[in-house]
């Protein structure tokens, strides 16, 4: 496999980067949400609208493109239905030919998807009442999917958590659809919701009350296709978490290169620098790990499923070490709300959790790891 | 960025596969990690397998003809690493000739020296390696052996350590001090001893699988033609530095083909003994997994930089990661065996005692070529810069 970029890969990563560092000081998001001012919301929306909407059209590129752009929005803390826009919510739209994937892809639309209960995990389950939608509150319209005609009955009836961990259970990492499911579109506007605070303040989630599908024109997906969508969402998501993961990499190497204590740099003790060097050996295999997938899926390759899994868990579980490590580093400053770690320690830290936590993911692989043991033993 | 290579580099990977396919012997298959035999000797079919290759230009491939190769270019010499490394077959039981000292006399030798590259690559000549002392292990540069120019002759005296077939070795290639006065890296040099020279005396060390290819090598007044210094009299500290590169540079394909091997071998190793359900061992093994594919996307990311001729530092990390996972895999493949997994009767032990033989081996590889205590200081102050301590 060639991990060389071509030059045009490289412009837009290197624009991104500037994008980025430009136009997207922590001081916007402070102001928006974690120090609000009376015009914090506004101005990071107008900085939204003029800077990021044009991209929302990644969605429609190499997966490979998107992640390259997607590192390096991680390495920046925004508060900006992107992701939620370009890597979910757009895939999903093309894929049933709907009209509105247009219009999210020309900038004048933004979307988000009704994605997770309460395991956090993808469900389509038309059983479940509250659906926790990120980005709630900064978009335009809800992408809602259903499950399709032939779903099979929850045993014991409730949406339990154990009886949603039933439906992703099937072993090829299905949402347990029976096949298909249908796909419809509501505005905001119109759902009731109640915000529920989570550590990531800068993406914010809501508890959305599910409507009835009523006079909505639903679209059909296949089960594989909606499979592809959320591989493409999680795939991103993890180049995402590399980029937080390259942040706070990069800050601790800053600090304890200059920090001293006993007349020398902390970064100069032994103790220290190894678990930095562990540490960059994991963001290193992970970061690999998220081209890999994003080149497995852009190539319709057979192992697009387990090299999603394997990014996933690979690039949470990195990103949240490096968010643990990087505040140890810093020791008392870290620790601080004055100080930015705490606002990549908070994106690290849910946005593993967003799509399926690294022990999902790898229960999915093992799932399939035994599954196809089972066979040749 | 992709996942296949170009038809003209997948016709180079066929015509490999079906001479690998065709003159591959049975011994080379067996997929057990080969560190030697119980008396270190090199076995009949190992001699004979790697002039096969060296004859076939498949030897070392981004050599020409001559020396063992095809003039193959890095990503050539990668499918050649992966096609070897998938099917478990080593190229040759002692790297010593073909990786260190082959392409050390032809980077620094004489005409005459650059003569005995060809027979040390095709392992007509076996080598072995003079390098670790007692006292000079991590810090190479702290070694002791002493050679004194006397007339047309060095005289050189002193012990060498952990010198791999040195009981077998026609020449040994010697890294010794000739300027004890210079700086620690400044007076060391490097000479080609013979090794039935009078004063050289080898008494094997078995290791801890209990094969005996290591062995202490003593120095006592050996005579040695001054024309057996290798590259400049006190310049030996570059070549050191060249050989180490040599023995770095392709082991990540290796390691990790044989990572991938084991894994999915432990999935099934489990599900045989009926642990296919253990919620414990499952996802010991999926962490495992994980590993095992972030590293071997990481070995080709690092690959990329080393086709454009960027430093990769990717590479500072492989072997650091590669060896530690081996450690893991093969334990956990003793664990699985619950208390058979202390059998080391191959005759009694499941898998034929596979597990617990590679985790013996294993168990030098985070020692040999670099500790990885040393790899991790190497790391933090060269890829992370770090302020030294």
């Amino acid at each position: 496999m060639d991990f060389s970029l071509t030059p045009e890969q490289e412009m837009l990563r290197d624009t991104a980067s500037a994008l980025f560092s430009r136009e997207f000081p922590s001081s916007l998001v402070r102001d928006a949400c974690y120090d609000p001012v009376t015009d914090g919301a506004s101005v990071a929306a107008a900085a939204f609208d003029r800077h990021l909407r044009p991209w929302i059209s990644m969605g429609d590129e190499s997966v490979v493109d998107q992640c390259l752009f997607m590192e390096e929005a991680g390495a920046a803390i925004t508060r900006a239905p992107f992701w939620s826009a370009s890597a979910l919510a757009l895939p999903l739209l093309r894929a049933v030919n709907h009209p509105d994937a247009d219009r999210l892809a020309d900038g004048s639309l933004t979307a988000t998807v009704a994605l997770a209960g309460s395991t956090g995990e993808w469900i389509a389950n038309r059983d479940l009442t509250k659906m926790l939608v990120t980005d709630f509150g900064l978009v335009d319209i809800v992408v809602f999917v259903d499950a399709g005609g032939n779903t099979r009955e929850p045993e014991g009836g409730s949406d339990s958590a154990d009886t949603d961990r039933s439906h992703t259970d099937s072993g090829d990492g299905s949402a347990g659809l029976g096949g298909e499911a249908l796909v419809w579109v509501s505005p905001a506007a119109d759902l009731e919701a109640r915000v529920v605070e989570n550590l990531d303040l800068a993406r914010p989630l809501a508890e959305v009350t599910r409507p009835a599908m009523g006079d909505h024109q639903p679209r059909m997906i296949t089960e594989a296709d909606l499979h592809s969508v959320l591989e493409r969402a999680s795939v991103v998501l993890a180049a995402e978490m590399v980029g937080t993961a390259r942040w706070l990499k990069e800050a601790t190497i800053e600090y304890v290169s200059t920090r001293e204590q006993f007349g020398r740099p902390v970064g100069s003790f032994q103790g220290l620098q190894w678990k930095l060097v562990d540490a960059s050996l994991e963001l290193e295999k992970a970061g690999a790990a998220v081209y890999y997938a994003a080149m497995c899926l852009d190539a319709d390759d057979p192992d697009r499923h387990r090299a999603t899994h394997v990014a996933k868990s690979a690039a949470g579980t990195t990103a949240r070490r490096w968010a643990k490590d990087a505040m140890q580093a810093h020791g008392g400053i870290g620790y601080t709300w004055e100080h930015d770690l705490h606002l990549y320690l908070r994106r690290a830290n849910a946005a593993d959790r967003l799509l399926g936590d690294s022990a999902w993911h790898m229960e999915q692989l093992a799932l399939d790891l035994f599954e196809s043991g089972q066979q040749h033993v | 960025m992709k996942l296949g290579w170009d038809s003209e580099h997948e016709s180079f990977r066929s015509e490999l596969v079906s001479f690998l396919e065709t003159h591959a012997p049975p011994e080379a298959l067996g997929g057990r990690d080969l560190i030697g035999t119980d008396t270190g000797d090199i076995p009949q079919w190992a001699r004979r397998w790697q002039a096969e290759l060296f004859d076939n230009g498949w030897m070392v491939p981004a050599y020409p003809p001559e020396l063992g190769g095809r003039d193959a270019d890095p990503l050539e010499c990668l499918i050649y690493a992966e096609e070897l490394g998938r099917r478990g077959i080593p190229r040759s039981v002692h790297f010593g000739g073909y990786a260190i000292v082959g392409p050390s006399l032809l980077e620094f030798g004489s005409e005459e020296q650059k003569a005995l590259a060809p027979a040390a690559i095709r392992g007509d000549t076996i080598w072995c390696v003079g390098m670790s002392e007692p006292d000079a292990g991590s810090d190479l540069a702290n070694l002791s052996t002493t050679a004194v120019l006397d007339g047309d002759s060095f005289v050189v005296n002193g012990q060498k350590v952990w010198t791999s077939y040195a009981l077998h070795a026609e020449q040994c290639f010697c890294y010794v001090r000739t300027d004890p006065d210079a700086g620690r890296h400044k007076g060391i040099s490097v000479l080609t001893v013979a090794m039935d020279s009078p004063g050289v005396t080898v008494r094997p060390l078995r290791h801890i699988t209990g094969s005996a290819e290591f062995a202490e090598v003593f120095f006592d007044d050996v005579v040695v033609p001054a024309g057996n210094l290798v590259g400049e009299l006190h310049g030996g500290w570059r070549i050191t530095m060249g050989s180490l590169a040599h023995e770095r540079g392709g082991l990540w394909v290796d390691g990790v083909a044989a990572a991938e091997r084991a894994i999915s071998d432990l999935v099934k190793l489990s599900i045989s003994m009926g642990r296919g359900s253990d919620p414990v061992l499952r996802r010991q093994l999926t962490e495992l997994f994980v590993e095992v594919q972030s590293l071997r996307a990481l070995g080709y990311k690092g690959f990329a930089s080393f086709a454009q001729g960027s430093s990769a530092p990717e590479h500072s990390y492989m072997k650091l990661a590669s060896s530690e996972l081996r450690q893991r895999l093969y334990e956990t493949g003793m664990d699985i065996q619950g208390s058979f997994g202390a059998i080391t009767d191959d005759a009694a032990a499941v898998d034929a005692g596979r597990w617990q033989h590679s985790w013996q081996v294993a168990l030098a590889a985070t020692i040999g070529g670099g500790t990885s205590e040393i790899q991790r200081n190497v790391v933090a102050s060269r890829v992370l810069g770090l302020p030294r301590g």
